[in-house]
């Protein structure tokens, strides 16, 4: 079931967590509200579930008006960050919660309801938990069962609040490579919740990346990562050098150099803000044709499939952020203190909005 | 056998200190109590304890303090869920009014409540044209014992309903609860031990209660009397065995009742375990 959201805002008091907010999410598809605390991801997440209203806007499930269904009615499977598992009952009796509660003209027999939780179970791997109580499981475990209690009720829509953000690394590492192919199994259309960028790029088919109330750009991993909308998003995705110069006839001036950009042709002599990704700063030993900062070696963390090396520029002291592959780390030699020339490639530039 | 370590130190000495200040305070005064009975025979004892006026006084004292505890279960769970759950001006106000039944003299209660109630006073001069009335009937008597009791509902519910996540309602509301079935399938079950610690504490003050009811019962014989006031009564007629005697009732009655609300506890805990398997 598709959802679309339209012209949403909401206040609390004088704070304003939402902003005219306009999304669709197609059928079947899975998308991630990326953003930091307080960005008014979860108030979204919540008033699509109808566990808060909206000041103005309206929630379209599959084209019909669902603002003003209740949460009861509105047929979503919610996640909790903290599980909101049912303490006093055992796993089995949490996930057929669901089936139970229904008035007694739909409600499954006894032994369709064991049926149904038992392959839910199953699905999520925990059918051997079933006489347990939630006290008695891990982190992982738990969310699992909540996942699977969400299920039970046949949700059309399946919405999942920081679903791994009490989890620790490695658990939540797993689980979220498993929600994806829960997801490809299932097809459900899923919305998640997540101020983890990485678990954002590599779950999600969509991101939508919000910031103070507002969307700053929706897109596919792949777009949001390489083509950010905003200098928010760059910062926010993945760590990013950042300039400041001015932007003159398709050039960016940053102190001393002059880059070729892609646009901005007509502008004329504007401050700007420069963006490059560490894996765009080139390191030399030499000076190339390209222009290029020259910077010591002030820090270099050889841990990992990559090699981070912190450079100090030596025009003004500032430090740039590089990351070499292990070849041309090697091919470099790199010690620290030595002087070296760096190259910015692919740089993005976002002109100074004036206030 | 082994001595076993305790990564506590001090076990005997403290395990000693307590049985030694429980015997002080609990078990002697308790068992001269007994030990006073003695002095009867059988019959006599028997005599004293089924007295027409001190049955009828057993029926209300426990018959009252029952509907007093059983009010203010309900309306202590009321009163904590408002406290715990919503945010009004004058909360703090309303929470430090729930002590009053604790801080109060009783007799203090007393006074007002009779004041308030009798045929003259605020509530009584509406109620009495209605045909009610409270003061100097065991309604009263009903009236001053869930007044004392209140305080232990509301404070051992209030921790246990903070602890509860309004997460796990917003859960059981997704997954198509209705109020009534989040209630009682999820909330309560979840505070179901308190509330019964409550409802036992409130019903074991309410039993004891003295002070604030002698002034409201008007304590007729065999209709508004309660056997606390047949125990001092007692008393001050030098008739110490006879005092004691109904004491001991009392107090045998009173255990009983607390042992059964302690096996309903540990029994709805043994259910919960039950249904795992």
């Amino acid at each position: 079931m598709s959802i679309e959201i339209r012209n949403i805002h909401k206040r609390f008091g004088k704070f304003n967590a939402l902003n005219n907010i306009n999304l669709d999410v197609p059928t079947g598809e899975l998308v991630a509200l990326l953003g930091p605390s307080g960005c008014g991801k979860t108030t979204l997440l919540r008033i699509i579930a109808g566990l808060e209203a909206a000041d103005e806007g309206s929630i379209l499930f599959h084209g019909s008006d669902a603002t003003s269904r209740d949460v009861r009615e509105r047929e979503v499977g919610f996640v909790f960050q903290h599980y909101a598992l049912f303490r006093h009952m055992t796993v089995f009796e949490n996930v057929a919660f669901g089936l139970r509660v229904r008035p007694r003209k739909t409600r499954p027999s006894e032994a369709e309801i064991h049926r149904r939780v038992h392959a839910l179970l199953e699905l999520v791997q925990l059918d051997w938990l079933a006489g347990r109580y939630p006290p008695q499981l891990s982190g992982g475990q738990r969310q699992r069962i909540a996942l699977a209690r969400a299920l039970a009720v046949e949700p059309k829509v399946l919405l999942l609040d920081e679903p791994f953000g009490a989890l620790d690394a490695k658990v939540r590492k797993d689980l979220r490579r498993w929600l994806r192919r829960l997801h490809d199994e299932l097809h459900i259309t899923s919305v998640f919740v997540t101020h983890d960028q990485e678990e954002a790029l590599e779950v999600a088919d969509r991101i939508v990346v919000m910031n103070q109330g507002n969307i700053e750009q929706i897109g596919s991993p792949q777009d949001v990562y390489d083509q950010p909308a905003s200098p928010f998003v760059y910062k926010f995705l993945g760590n990013v050098n950042q300039f400041h110069g001015r932007v003159h006839a398709g050039k960016a001036h940053i102190d001393t150099l002059a880059l070729d950009i892609d646009d901005h042709h007509e502008t004329d002599n504007t401050p700007a803000h420069a963006f490059v990704r560490p894996h765009d700063i080139e390191v030399l030993r030499e000076r190339g044709t390209q222009p290029a900062f020259s910077a010591v070696v002030s820090y270099i963390n050889a841990i990992g499939p990559l090699v981070r090396v912190e450079l100090q520029r030596q025009d003004n002291q500032s430090i740039v952020e590089a990351e070499l592959t292990r070849e041309r780390f090697r091919e470099l030699a790199l010690q620290q203190g030595e002087a070296v020339y760096i190259q910015p490639r692919n740089v993005r530039v976002f002109l100074d909005v004036p206030n | 056998m082994a001595k076993r370590h305790h990564v506590l130190p001090g076990f005997n000495l403290s395990l000693g200190y307590t049985i030694l200040y429980l015997s002080l305070i609990v078990l002697i005064p308790l068992g001269a109590a007994f030990l006073k009975t003695t002095e009867l025979s059988f019959a006599e004892f028997w005599t004293t304890v089924t007295a027409p006026r001190v049955l009828a006084s057993y029926k209300l004292t426990f018959g009252a303090s029952l509907i007093g505890a059983l009010i203010n279960a309900v309306f202590g769970l009321l009163t904590a869920w408002v406290l715990v759950r919503y945010t009004f001006p004058g909360k703090r106000l309303v929470d430090a009014l729930v002590d009053l039944p604790f801080a109060l003299p009783t007799a203090v209660a007393g006074i007002a409540l009779t004041a308030v109630y009798a045929g003259n006073g605020w509530l009584g001069s509406l109620l009495e044209p209605h045909g009610i009335k409270v003061a100097f009937t065991p309604l009263g008597v009903v009236v001053a014992l869930t007044f004392i009791g209140l305080p232990f509902v509301v404070r051992t519910v209030q921790p246990v309903l903070e602890d509860l996540e309004a997460e796990t309602e917003e859960a059981a509301a997704s997954l198509g609860a209705n109020r009534w079935q989040t209630f009682h399938k999820v909330i309560l079950p979840a505070i179901w031990p308190a509330l019964l610690t409550g409802f036992a504490l409130a019903f074991a003050r309410a039993v004891g209660e003295y002070g604030s009811v002698i002034f409201i019962a008007g304590n007729m014989p065999m209709v508004s009397e309660i056997t606390p006031l047949i125990i001092i009564t007692k008393l001050e007629q030098y008739d110490y065995t006879g005092a004691t005697a109904i004491a001991v009732v009392m107090l045998v009655i009173s255990f009983i009742l607390l042992l059964a609300i302690n096996g309903l506890q540990w029994w709805s805990s043994q259910r919960n375990a039950k249904s795992a398997e």
